[in-house]
């Protein structure tokens, strides 16, 4: 009974996921997340961090891995949380609106 | 607490939760992943560290952020408290009205000789005097002053009477008799202290067959407005051109800018009027680029529509009294 209530939930998620991507809500949801954090501030931060990491393995030799692995989680906390907040509500409108339960 | 108890709505809503937290972590790790790549191209091209590579103006040009002071490290309202002297006047100007006293002072700016033309009007007309420099300047340097605002009503009449470009227009003229009555016009105006009896009864019917002649009561001036269209319409069988019809239908749409573009003495006028010439012209080239088209088309061209009205009635007055009958009466059957 799990796995169908999993694949159902699956199913669910599939089927909204492929509804954001055909509306192209999903890209409008993605321009607006980086213009907001461009605006806060946010990338100008990580870029200098990533300076840092470059510096730290070396111009010639940093990976497109090494980035992702150090920037990512970084990255991942330093959104701030009136930005996260009003993209959690757009989202949640969108699923309101779409998701037939 | 089992699921059973929840809400109906509630596993779906945590659903709809987690979904919602989901697709947002994706989007944000699709921007940092996008960030990721920018960076690495970056580096990989070069161009990563190029704003880092001067030292020297580097320190010169960082941001400065000190109290009472911009990011450049200026004070910004150095000047405001600041005192110039006047070269011409002597006088102690404020930093911030310096210009415009000068363009005042010196009498070069583009409103000092409206000012002062209207000034020299007025100075007939009212015994107040107005010619005091000083006052007049601080009067039209403060443009929400109570005599500024009294003259605004007049400007525009003035405007038409004394902008350069309708003494130009009068200029381009080939009969020196336009010019003429345009350099009466303005004696009209002026001496509005001299009254009709003063005139000679020639100057008198010149001026009243072309013109409304009323004198306003309160200004003492002059009313220039032309004469009614068709009487305007009669004038223009005056002149020679060869091919005057166009011509004259053209005038006789008096709010219609009928200037062409080889008119040099208006240009802000052909602005205004390019917008209309597709609609009504029909022969642009043919009956402006003859010789007496091209002074009507010079005075066509002066100014907008009421200065373009009176420049119309002006030039065609003046021919009149050259021609003969035939061409009148030539062009009249064209007409009909």
């Amino acid at each position: 009974m799990l796995k169908r209530i999993m694949s159902k939930d699956s199913q669910m998620r599939a089927a909204i996921n492929q509804k954001l991507i055909e509306m192209g809500e999903r890209e409008r949801l993605k321009e607006l997340l980086r213009a907001k954090l461009v605006e806060c501030g946010w990338k100008d931060q990580l870029k200098a961090h990533c300076k840092d990491v470059i510096r730290e393995k070396g111009l010639e030799h940093v990976t497109v891995e090494d980035l992702v692995t150090e920037v990512t989680p970084k990255g991942r906390a330093l959104v701030p949380d009136s930005v996260k907040k009003e993209l959690l509500q757009r989202i949640r409108a969108f699923l309101a609106q779409h998701a037939t339960l | 607490m089992k699921m059973e108890d929840m809400p109906l709505s509630g596993p779906d809503n945590t659903r709809l939760e987690a979904l919602a937290h989901d697709i947002y972590s994706e989007l944000v790790e699709d921007a940092c992943l996008g960030l990721c790549f920018e960076v690495h191209r970056a580096v990989k091209q070069g161009y990563f560290f190029l704003d880092e590579t001067d030292q020297e103006s580097m320190k010169e040009f960082e941001i400065v952020d000190q109290p009472g002071v911009d990011i450049f490290g200026q004070v910004y309202n150095q000047w405001k408290n600041k005192e110039c002297e006047c070269p011409n006047c002597k006088r102690l100007i404020a930093a911030s009205r310096f210009a415009p006293h000068l363009e005042k002072c010196l009498g070069m700016g583009r409103n000092s000789s409206r000012i002062a033309n209207r000034r020299l009007a007025s100075s007939n007309n009212m015994s107040k005097s107005e010619s005091d420099q000083e006052d007049n300047d601080d009067l039209n340097d403060n443009d929400w002053s109570y005599g500024a605002e009294k003259k605004t009503k007049k400007r525009k009449s003035d405007k038409s009477q004394n902008s350069p470009r309708r003494s130009k227009s009068l200029k381009h003229k080939n009969g020196e008799i336009g010019s003429g009555v345009g350099a009466e016009s303005y004696k009209y105006n002026y001496n509005t202290g001299i009254s009709y009896e003063t005139l000679g009864p020639d100057e008198v019917r010149s001026l009243l067959t072309t013109q409304c002649g009323v004198i306003s009561e309160h200004t003492k001036k002059m009313c220039t407005r032309p004469t009614l269209p068709d009487a305007d319409a009669v004038e223009t069988d005056s002149f020679d051109i060869p091919d005057a019809q166009p011509l004259m239908s053209r005038l006789q749409w008096e709010d219609s800018d009928i200037s062409p573009t080889d008119s040099a003495s208006s240009k802000a006028s052909t602005n205004h009027s390019d917008s209309r010439k597709p609609k009504k012209k029909k022969k642009p080239s043919l009956p402006l680029n003859s010789g007496g088209g091209g002074s009507g088309s010079g005075s066509l061209a002066g100014g907008g529509g009421s200065s373009s009205q009176s420049n119309i009635s002006i030039s065609t007055k003046k021919k009149r009294p050259k021609l003969s009958a035939p061409p009148i009466s030539s062009i009249y059957d064209d007409l009909n």
